[in-house]
C-alpha cells in the first residue's frame, strides 16, 4: 500500500519541486495543502504518516500549524521545509515536535538521505514498488504561466530566507518574515505596492542597481526611521545616534539584505549579477517623496516586496526589487528551466 | 577560456596593476597580500615595502576599530560589503587627483569589500576596491550648498 504524504505549501511551485525531489522509488500517495487550515483538515481526513511542512503561509502559518497538531494531539512525522532558515527557526520547529527541518529548495539527493538518516524510506531497504506516479502527472499538466509567477514567489521566498538568516546573524535576533509579493506594476504605482510602510512613517532609502544574464533593475532598501535607535543597540553602537550614525546602520543594512537577497536570487537562477555602488536616495522623507524623486524611465516593472521585521523590537524595513520590463522575458525563462 | 594562456594571464595582471582604481588584498590578520599601482602612486608608498605588513601597523591613521566593524560581516557572512564617501569621506587620506585645478584637498573615495573564498569555501582574504569619486561627492555638494543658499534667498525675499 502507497504511504500517504502531505506537502503543505502556499506555493504550488514549491509542492511541485518538493514533490519532483521525492524519492521516485519510494510508493507513495501525495496530498497537497495551501495552508494549515487546510492541512489540518487532511490530516484529520485522511492521516497522511509524513507531512511537510513551509513556515510561511496565508491563514494559518507553519508555527499556528504544529501547535494544532500538538493540541489536537495528531500522529503524523512532520519534516519543516522552509527558506527561513534562521538558527531559531529550526530552533522552535524542533521544540514544537517536528523531526527535521531542511532548507528550501531541497535537492533530490538532499531530501533521500534526510528520510533515510530518519529511517522514513530507505531505498536500500525496501523493495522497489511501483511508482506512484499518478500525483506526478497531474501537476505537471498545469499551464506554464501561473507556474512562473509561483516560481518568482518561489524563488523570492528562498532568497528572502536566506537575507533573514544572515540579518539575524548580524543582529543576533529572530527575524519576522512575512510572505514576499511578486507582481508585475506600472511603475506610478509603485507606492500602492509598498505595503510595510504607512504614509506618515518618515524613511531612509537606499538603492543599488544589479545586473547579470539579461536581467537588471534596482534593489530599494526603504528604512523606517523609528528603527535607528533598535537597530543601534543590537549592533552595539555607542553614543548618540547622530546623523553620520544613522548612515553607518543603514548602509550595513542595505548591504546584508540587498547583497544576501541577490545572491539568493542568483544562485537559485544559477546565473550571477554584478552590483553597482549602493547610494542614499533620500533621508527623513516620507515614502511618497522617496518614490517621486526617483522617478522612473521605465513603464512596467515586475517587483518583489519583502518585508523584514525583528521580533519585539520596533525595527522594520521594506526591501523592493524591481526588475525592468525587458529583464521579464529573459527571467521567465530562467525560471521555466527551474520547472522542468 | 578553455586553454589557459599564461600571457593573457600577463595581460590581465599587467592590467590589474595599471587600473585606476585601488586595489588591496587583505588576509583576517589585515596583513597587505596585494596592493596595485594605484595604491602605491597615491599613497607614496611601493608596493614591495607593504606586502607582507599589517595594515593599521603601516596606516596608524586608519579607523581601525570601523574598518574591522565593516570587515566582520564579509569575513563572517560571506557577503559583500560597499561604503560611500557620504559615510565616511575617506579611508586612505590621498591627494586630490587634480591638485592644480580640484576644489577638494583630497580625494574622497567609496569602498567595496569583497569575500574571497579558499578552496574549501571559507573566506581567508577579502579584495578591497578603492574607487575615486571626488568629482561625484564636489558636485553633489556643491548642488546641495547652491540649494541651501537659495532656500535661504526665497525666504528673504518674503
Amino acid at each position: 500500500m502507497p504511504t500517504k504524504i502531505l506537502i503543505t505549501d502556499d506555493s504550488s511551485f514549491a509542492r511541485k519541486q518538493l514533490t519532483r525531489a521525492l524519492p521516485s522509488e519510494w510508493d507513495v500517495d501525495v496530498l497537497n495543502a495551501a495552508d494549515g487550515k487546510e492541512a489540518i483538515d487532511v490530516l484529520l481526513k485522511d492521516a497522511p504518516k509524513v507531512m511537510f511542512l513551509d513556515l510561511n503561509m496565508p491563514v494559518m502559518d507553519g508555527y499556528e500549524t504544529l501547535e494544532a497538531i500538538i493540541k489536537q494531539d495528531i500522529e503524523v512525522i512532520v519534516i519543516v521545509v522552509s527558506g527561513d532558515i534562521q538558527p531559531l527557526a529550526v530552533e522552535r520547529v524542533t521544540e514544537m515536535g517536528a523531526l527535521v527541518f531542511v532548507k528550501k529548495p531541497i535537492k533530490k539527493e538532499e531530501l533521500s538521505e534526510v528520510l533515510r538518516s530518519h529511517a522514513i524510506f530507505d531505498l536500500n531497504a525496501k523493495v522497489v514498488a511501483a511508482k506512484s506516479t499518478k500525483a506526478l502527472t497531474t501537476l505537471v499538466s498545469e499551464t506554464v504561466k501561473t507556474d512562473t509567477q509561483e516560481g518568482y514567489q518561489e524563488i523570492a521566498n528562498v532568497a528572502m530566507g536566506r537575507a533573514a538568516d544572515l540579518l539575524a546573524k548580524l543582529l543576533d535576533s529572530f527575524v519576522v518574515m512575512p510572505i514576499p509579493l511578486v507582481n508585475v506594476i506600472e511603475v506610478s504605482e509603485l507606492r500602492m505596492a509598498i505595503q510595510q510602510v504607512d504614509d506618515n512613517d518618515m524613511v531612509s532609502g537606499v538603492c543599488q542597481g544589479f545586473i547579470g544574464a539579461g536581467i537588471a533593475g534596482e534593489a530599494l532598501l526603504i528604512f523606517n526611521e523609528a528603527s535607528y535607535e533598535d537597530i543601534a543597540d543590537l549592533m552595539k553602537y555607542v553614543g548618540d545616534i547622530d546623523e553620520a550614525v544613522q548612515v553607518e546602520l543603514l548602509m550595513d543594512i542595505a548591504n546584508i539584505l540587498i547583497g544576501a537577497c541577490l545572491k539568493g536570487i542568483a544562485e537559485q537562477l544559477d546565473i550571477s549579477f554584478s552590483q553597482g555602488h549602493p547610494l542614499v536616495i533620500g533621508r527623513h522623507v516620507k515614502v511618497d517623496e522617496l518614490l517621486g524623486q526617483n522617478a522612473s524611465r521605465w513603464k512596467k516593472t515586475l517587483t518583489i516586496e519583502m518585508g523584514y521585521k525583528i521580533e519585539d523590537k520596533n525595527i522594520s524595513c521594506d526591501l523592493l526589487l524591481l526588475f525592468t520590463e525587458d529583464s521579464i522575458e529573459p527571467l521567465d525563462e530562467l525560471v521555466s528551466y527551474l520547472i522542468d | 577560456m578553455s586553454e589557459i594562456d599564461v600571457k593573457d594571464i600577463q595581460r590581465l595582471l599587467g592590467m590589474l596593476r595599471a587600473i585606476d582604481v585601488g586595489l588591496i588584498v587583505l588576509d583576517e590578520d589585515f596583513t597587505i597580500k596585494v596592493w596595485n599601482d594605484f595604491m602605491t602612486n597615491h599613497s607614496g608608498i611601493r608596493g614591495e615595502h607593504v606586502i607582507g605588513t599589517n595594515l593599521f601597523d603601516r596606516f596608524n591613521d586608519l579607523p581601525e576599530s570601523w574598518l574591522r566593524n565593516k570587515t566582520r560581516s564579509v569575513f563572517q557572512l560571506n557577503n559583500s560589503a560597499f561604503t560611500t564617501w557620504e559615510q565616511r569621506p575617506y579611508l586612505f587620506k590621498f591627494k586630490n587627483y587634480r591638485p592644480i585645478t580640484g576644489t577638494a584637498d583630497f580625494m574622497y573615495q567609496n569602498i567595496t569589500f569583497l569575500p574571497l573564498s579558499s578552496a574549501d569555501g571559507t573566506v581567508d582574504h577579502i579584495g578591497m576596491i578603492v574607487y575615486d569619486v571626488t568629482d561625484v561627492a564636489v558636485g553633489r555638494l556643491a548642488l546641495e550648498q547652491a540649494n541651501k543658499e537659495l532656500k535661504e534667498l526665497r525666504k528673504s525675499a518674503h
